[in-house]
């Protein structure tokens, strides 16, 4: 019994630890970048009281809904990659590598180009409608292929190459796409937080915090699965039912992401993984919490670091994510116990 | 209690279509064992899972009590039938203690919350079944008899009517096999259950059967009591043995692998 209960509060801790980092990390992305601003002043700016004009600009508009939108995409990302790895059963399934993220950009990117051409205004609805568009259909291709290959190492194989053919063809729309479309393509589809506005946040936070609230409202089912779809099925879980929920939801949090920021790699694969080894349990209680706060933390500290190391140049986020979060996966590899 | 329990009227199962197992008509009272034995590819498996509702039928039916198992919902039938099939528990870091919990699973809220209720069960299971060490350990280091009374444990916790086990000794060894014969009867007697399960061991279903049914290329050859079931040399036709690979004695050296 007291096991147990100090193993909750191992846990409370570690979670109690995440969202402590967020904060750290949300305050370093506000006080430092090209223009370091001292701390009393920016909490006068978030209080309303500040007479500095540039650095309350700097604060409200540019750092404050970066930082915010770097927090729940990166905690959208990660949730995502769980529910990935909680339907395929296996640790290293995530959006980027089964090509959902890459399927998500193919399709933005051209929604982008077809409508820029045509000189409409593209409104972050589109975006989101055509990313989730794309997602779903590189997941059903990758779910095709999962009926077709029983191993596990093809099906993420074959999902690399689902981003490898989506990312070929967006490079090939790109290239002839017109000027004016490139610059903006062009930054997107290598992923970046940077230009995020508060409606940008807006829209993403209604979308991620209801799926994630969704996501709360299956953990039951999720817990029972995770020991496989038989033992599930016979504690009376719908199995079907619950794999379109975990499908639609983690399609609609990796979607956003790559509406609003472009593909970023690794931070759905890692994150949970790291969560996983950090909290020493599966339970979905833990589990959510823990991967939102973690992919938080995690997209806020690459963040800072893409802005920071060679500024004024900006690195893509998906730099920074891949550095650190690779080297995960190749722990993860080495890791498992066991190989199916 | 001479009621009729548990019935299968023409049941027909099988894969993609094709039927493995045909026209299986048997009937059950409350707490009787039924042990399914019969050459393997007869359709032991199939039958099991047609009866837990892993697989449709393809046809008839089954009855359990006053109602249809398949028109049941699903949590309902989670809370009338329980079981413990061979397929491996999948997941890292998951304790002993989180499987028997959740056989709870039908009967805790939306978000899986254990009532005092739901512990009291839970904590039976563990005794009954002599797990209260295995608790706190992962699942996946258990042996392989460990692992049968942790699942058994959580098959309790679903407070079943009819229980469903597919080969549950066939990684165990001998003392584990004689172990979980008396587990079985004490799970039987406790909650009155009913139980189906098959077995490979000819002598152990002799010994811990109220009925046994016999499969042979997806029909059903024969259904009755042990005694019977064993005497003359039906047997031997079941398992298409050659006479002088079986006779009296040679039943005995057959069910030494017990």
């Amino acid at each position: 019994m007291r096991e147990r209960s100090s193993n909750a509060v191992r846990r409370a801790a570690a979670l109690f630890l995440l969202a402590a980092g967020c904060v750290l990390c949300m305050a370093c992305s506000i006080l430092y970048g090209s223009i370091s601003i001292p701390l009393h002043e920016a909490v006068e700016t978030l209080l309303g009281q500040s007479v500095d004009e540039v650095a309350s600009r700097i604060v409200i508009e540019i750092r404050l809904p970066r930082a915010c939108e770097a927090w729940i995409l990166g905690g959208a990302l990660a949730l995502s990659g769980y529910l990935l790895q909680t339907f395929f059963h296996n640790p290293i399934a995530g959006p980027f590598v089964l090509g959902i993220s890459s399927g998500a950009k193919l399709t933005v990117a051209l929604s982008m180009i077809f409508l820029l051409g045509r000189s409409v205004r593209v409104s972050q609805g589109m975006l989101i409608v055509s990313a989730f568009a794309g997602a779903v259909a590189s997941l059903a291709l990758v779910l095709a292929l999962s009926g077709k290959v029983r191993s596990m190492a093809k099906l993420v194989v074959g999902g690399v190459m689902i981003g490898y053919i989506c990312s070929a063809v967006t490079e090939l729309v790109v290239t002839f796409a017109d000027d004016a479309d490139i610059v903006n393509l062009h930054n997107w589809s290598r992923g970046s937080f940077s230009g995020m506005t508060w409606e940008h946040v807006r829209i993403s936070a209604v979308l991620v915090f209801a799926a994630a609230v969704l996501v709360s409202l299956i953990s039951k089912p999720i817990n029972a699965y995770r020991m496989g779809e038989s033992h599930a099925a016979g504690l009376g879980v719908n199995i079907r039912l619950l794999r379109v929920e975990l499908i639609l939801l983690s399609s609609i949090l990796s979607a956003c992401v790559v509406a609003f920021a472009g593909p970023i790699s690794f931070v759905g694969i890692a994150v949970p993984h790291l969560i996983r080894r950090c909290l020493k349990t599966e339970a979905p209680g833990w589990m959510i919490p823990g991967t939102f706060l973690g992919g938080g933390l995690f997209c806020l500290a690459c963040d800072l670091i893409a802005r920071m190391v060679l500024a004024p140049v900006e690195l893509s986020i998906s730099t920074v994510t891949a550095v650190f979060g690779a080297p995960v996966v190749i722990w993860l590899l080495m890791d498992r116990k066991r190989e199916d | 209690m001479e009621q009729i329990f548990f019935q299968a009227e023409k049941l027909t199962a099988g894969y993609h279509g094709l039927p493995l197992i045909r026209d299986l008509t048997f009937s059950l009272k409350k707490g009787e064992i039924l042990t399914v034995i019969g050459p393997n590819g007869a359709g032991k498996s199939t039958l099991l899972k047609s009866i837990a509702g892993l697989l449709e039928p393809l046809g008839g039916k089954v009855v359990l009590g006053d109602g249809e198992l398949d028109s049941l919902p699903r949590a309902e039938r989670a809370k009338r039938v329980a079981f413990v099939f061979t397929d491996r528990v999948r997941s890292e870091y998951l304790t002993c203690g989180e499987v028997v919990a959740s056989g709870r699973y039908p009967y805790t809220g939306r978000f899986g919350l254990l009532s005092n209720r739901d512990r009291d069960v839970i904590e039976e299971g563990i005794e009954l079944l002599r797990i209260r060490e295995l608790r706190d350990r992962e699942f996946d280091t258990l042996s392989d008899g460990q692992r049968q009374r942790v699942l058994l444990a959580r098959a309790f916790c679903q407070e079943p009517e009819l229980l469903l086990l597919d080969e549950p000794t066939s990684f165990l060894d001998i003392r584990y096999k004689l172990e979980f014969l008396s587990l079985l009867q004490e799970m039987r007697r406790g909650r009155d259950m009913t139980v189906i399960l098959s077995l490979h061991e000819l002598e152990l279903a002799r010994r811990i059967s109220d009925r046994l049914l016999c499969l042979k290329d997806g029909r059903m050859d024969r259904f009755g009591e042990p005694q019977s079931i064993f005497s003359g040399d039906y047997i031997r036709h079941l398992f298409d043995l050659q006479a002088d690979w079986f006779d009296e004695t040679g039943l005995a050296r057959l069910s030494d692998g017990i």
